[in-house]
C-alpha cells in the first residue's frame, strides 16, 4: 500500500487522481463517433477538475468536515458488466456505468486507506475523501436509476 | 382548433347542452355507478393473443355513463388531456345518443380516438381530473371508456367521413417512421393540400401500435382502419423502406422532398448489462412482441416463431413488460413471472394492465432484481439470480429507491427471459444525418412546441424526442410539428406570409 508522509501528500495523491480521471474522460471523449458522446465525456471531465479543485482549496487550508450521515450507496453499478472503453461508440448508459464503477473504486480506495491509517488526522482527510466519492457515484446512479432503469 | 375558455363556455350555453343539463338533476347524476368494462373471462382469453380483453360498452351502457357526467361549467378534465379534447361536449354527445358526432368531436383534436380510448393512461390524465375526483372523491365519468365506445361506434357504422382536403400544392413531404405521431402529421399534412409519403422501416404501417401492442389490448383491425382513412385522403405508404439505408435523407431531397417529419420511435431495446444477458433464450421485449404481433409468432405453424418456455421471466413493471409477460401466458408458458426491482406502488405500467394480469395467473416478484443469468452448457438460460430490494428512504426528489439486501439472493428457473426495462431512441436518423443536433440520451433536439430540428426543413415528434411516452403525446406532437412546418414551406415555397 502506498505510503504517506503528511497530509499534504495524501491531498495530492488525491489531487492527481483527480486529474487522471478527467485526463481519462477528454481520452474518451476524443474517440467518440458522436458529438454528443464527446459533449458528455468532455462534461464528465470537467466535473473531475472541478473535484480537483475542491481539494486544492482544502489543501491550502479551506475548512472541510465530515457528514454525519452515511451517503446513500444504490449499489447499481456493483452488479453490471464492466464497460469496453476501446470502443467509440459508448452509448450513455455505458457512459454513466463507466462513472459510477469509477467513483466505487475511488471510495473504495479511500476507505481502504482510512482503516489502514492509524493517525487520526490523516483518517479524516481519508474519510473525506470517500465520502465525497460516494456523493460523485450517487450523482450518478440518481441519474441511472431516473433515466436508465425507467421501468425497472 | 379553437380552445378558449369563451369557446368551451359558448358551447356549454347551446340549446341541446342546456336541455340536457336541465334533464337529470346533479344529485340523480351523481347516484349513478360507474360502468364497469365488460371483459373477456381470463381463462378464455389467455388461449388466444387476438382475443380482446375489453368488450366495450353497450349503446345502453354508454348513455348511462355519459349520464353521470356533470357538464361541468370549468371542465377540469380537459386539462388532464394532453390534446385537449372537448371531453364534456362528446360526452354529452353520448348522453343525448348522437354517437357520430360524439366521434366528430373527439376527431376535431384527436386523429386516433379508437386507439386512445384503449391505451391512453386515462387514469393519470383526465380522468384524474374529473369533477367526481378532484370534489367527491369518487370514481371518475369513464372518459376512456366513452371515448373508445364512440370511436368504434363510428367505425362499426360504416359512416367514417373523410375530412375536406385543401386544393394539393405539389410539395411534396417526407414522413420517417409510422407511429401515432407520423400517422397524425400525415392526416394534417395532407388535409392541407401536402404530397405526403410516409416512409416504414418495417412490412407493416403502425410502429409501435403495431408491433409493441398486442392484440388483446389493441386489434390490429382498429389501427388499419385509421390508415386506410389516410390512404383515402391521399397519404402514400411505403412499406420495407429504411431511411438512413434503403436511402438516405439527402437521397430523398434529391427525389423532391422538400422537409421531413421524423417519427422514427424508441425503438432501441435496452438491456441491464449483467452477467450472462448474451445467452440464449434472453430476448428483448421489442424482439418478443414483435415476433409475436407483427409476425405470428403465437401460431403453432408461423415460419418465424418465437422461444417458448414453461418457465418465462419477465423483468420490468411498464406496460411493455405486462404486454410481453401476458402474451408468455397466452403462449403457453406454465409459470409466467414479472420481476421488478421496485414496489408494485411505483410500477409505471397501468393499473388496468397490472390488473388484467393478474387476473389471468401472472406471478409478481416485486423489490427483487435480476443480478446475473445463469446459462446451461449449451449457452441457454435456465437460471436467474435475483436479488431482494428494500426502498430506502425519500431522497431529495422525494423518492424512495431500491437498495438491494446483501445476502438475500436467490435462483428462480426460467426457460425463456425478456428483458423489458426500457426503451431508446431508434439511433439511424439521430447517427446518419448531419448536422442534426441529438441529445446524449440519443433522442433529436427540437424547438419546443415547434419540434423543428437543427436543420430547419427536418421537424421530429413522438418518441424520437421525448424518449418514451404516450401515444396521445406523440400525436400532440405529430399535430404541433405539421402546423409548423405548414408555416414554414408556405414561407419559402409559396411565398405566402403566415402568421404566426
Amino acid at each position: 500500500m502506498k505510503e504517506f508522509n503528511s497530509l499534504d501528500d495524501i491531498l495530492d495523491f488525491a489531487i492527481n487522481e483527480e486529474q487522471m480521471a478527467a485526463d481519462f474522460y477528454t481520452d474518451l471523449a476524443a474517440k467518440m463517433k458522436n458529438q454528443e458522446m464527446k459533449d458528455t465525456f468532455e462534461q464528465y471531465a470537467l466535473e473531475e477538475i472541478g473535484h480537483r479543485t475542491k481539494l486544492e482549496a482544502i489543501k491550502n487550508g479551506k475548512a472541510y468536515k465530515i457528514a454525519d450521515s452515511k451517503i446513500v450507496d444504490l449499489k447499481i453499478a456493483d452488479y453490471l458488466v464492466e464497460v469496453d472503453t476501446e470502443k467509440t461508440n459508448i452509448s450513455y448508459q455505458e457512459a454513466l456505468i463507466l462513472a459510477m464503477k469509477k467513483e466505487k473504486s475511488a471510495f473504495k480506495l479511500y476507505n481502504d486507506l482510512a482503516s489502514a491509517t492509524t493517525d487520526a488526522a490523516s483518517k479524516k482527510v481519508f474519510l473525506m475523501l470517500a465520502q465525497e466519492e460516494a456523493k460523485h457515484k450517487l450523482r450518478f446512479e440518481i441519474e441511472y436509476d431516473n433515466n436508465i432503469l425507467t421501468e425497472n | 382548433m379553437e380552445r378558449s375558455e369563451e369557446y368551451i363556455k359558448n358551447e356549454r350555453k347551446k340549446e341541446w347542452r342546456v336541455e340536457l343539463q336541465k334533464k337529470t338533476k346533479a344529485k340523480d347524476r351523481m347516484t349513478i355507478e360507474r360502468v364497469q368494462m365488460p371483459e373477456s373471462a381470463p381463462e378464455e382469453r389467455i388461449k388466444s393473443q387476438r382475443i380482446e380483453v375489453n368488450k366495450g360498452l353497450t349503446a345502453e351502457e354508454a348513455m348511462r355513463e355519459a349520464t353521470r357526467c356533470m357538464d361541468c361549467v370549468n371542465p377540469t378534465c380537459m386539462e388532464g388531456c394532453p390534446v385537449s379534447i372537448n371531453i364534456p361536449k362528446f360526452i354529452k354527445n353520448i348522453e343525448r345518443g348522437d354517437f357520430l358526432q360524439a366521434a366528430s368531436v373527439l376527431k376535431e383534436t384527436s386523429a386516433l380516438p379508437a386507439v386512445c380510448g384503449r391505451v391512453c393512461p386515462q387514469e393519470i390524465q383526465c380522468e384524474q381530473r374529473c369533477f367526481y375526483v378532484e370534489k367527491l372523491h369518487q370514481p371518475a365519468v369513464a372518459i376512456g371508456h366513452l371515448e373508445r365506445f364512440a370511436a368504434d361506434f363510428e367505425r362499426e357504422s360504416g359512416k367514417i367521413s373523410v375530412p375536406e382536403l385543401a386544393e394539393s400544392n405539389g410539395i411534396k413531404v417526407a414522413v420517417i417512421g409510422s407511429g401515432p405521431s407520423s400517422l397524425s402529421f400525415a392526416g394534417d399534412m395532407v388535409k392541407l393540400g401536402y404530397d405526403v409519403s410516409v416512409f416504414e422501416a418495417l412490412h407493416e404501417i403502425g410502429g409501435v401500435l403495431k408491433y409493441g401492442i398486442p392484440e388483446f389490448r389493441l386489434p390490429n383491425a382498429v389501427v388499419d382502419v385509421e390508415i386506410n382513412n389516410l390512404r383515402r385522403m391521399g397519404v402514400k405508404f411505403i412499406t420495407n423502406f429504411i431511411v438512413g439505408q434503403t436511402e438516405s435523407l439527402d437521397d430523398l431531397k434529391e427525389e423532391g422532398f422538400k422537409a421531413f417529419y421524423v417519427g422514427s420511435g424508441a425503438g432501441l431495446p435496452r438491456f441491464m448489462n449483467i452477467p450472462g444477458e448474451n445467452s440464449n433464450g434472453i430476448l428483448s421485449s421489442n424482439e418478443y412482441l414483435t415476433r409475436v404481433n407483427l409476425m405470428g409468432a403465437d401460431a403453432e405453424d408461423s415460419d418465424t416463431p418465437v422461444l417458448r418456455g414453461k418457465n418465462v421471466v419477465v423483468v420490468g413493471g411498464g406496460n411493455t413488460a405486462m404486454d410481453s409477460v401476458r402474451t408468455a401466458k397466452r403462449l403457453g408458458a406454465e409459470k409466467a413471472m414479472i420481476v421488478y426491482r421496485r414496489s408494485e406502488e411505483e410500477m409505471p405500467a397501468r393499473i388496468e394492465e397490472v390488473h388484467h394480469a393478474k387476473q389471468e395467473g401472472i406471478e409478481f416478484s416485486t423489490l427483487t432484481n435480476p443480478i446475473e443469468y445463469i446459462a446451461d452448457e449449451n449457452g441457454r438460460v435456465k437460471q436467474v439470480t435475483v436479488q431482494k430490494m428494500k426502498l430506502g428512504e425519500p431522497d431529495a426528489s422525494g423518492r424512495r429507491r431500491p437498495i438491494p439486501i446483501e445476502g438475500s439472493e436467490y435462483t428462480i428457473d426460467a426457460s425463456v427471459v425478456v428483458v423489458a426495462v426500457g426503451v431508446s431512441p431508434n439511433p439511424l436518423i439521430p447517427n446518419s444525418v448531419k448536422g442534426l443536433d441529438v441529445s446524449r440520451w440519443g433522442t433529436i433536439e427540437v424547438v419546443k412546441d415547434k419540434m423543428q430540428s437543427s436543420i430547419p426543413e427536418v421537424f421530429a415528434g413522438g418518441d424520437i424526442v421525448r424518449g418514451g411516452a404516450t401515444v396521445i403525446l406523440a400525436m400532440g406532437d405529430g399535430r404541433k410539428a405539421a402546423a409548423n412546418m405548414d408555416i414554414y414551406l408556405k414561407e419559402k415555397y409559396l411565398s405566402q406570409k403566415v402568421e404566426h
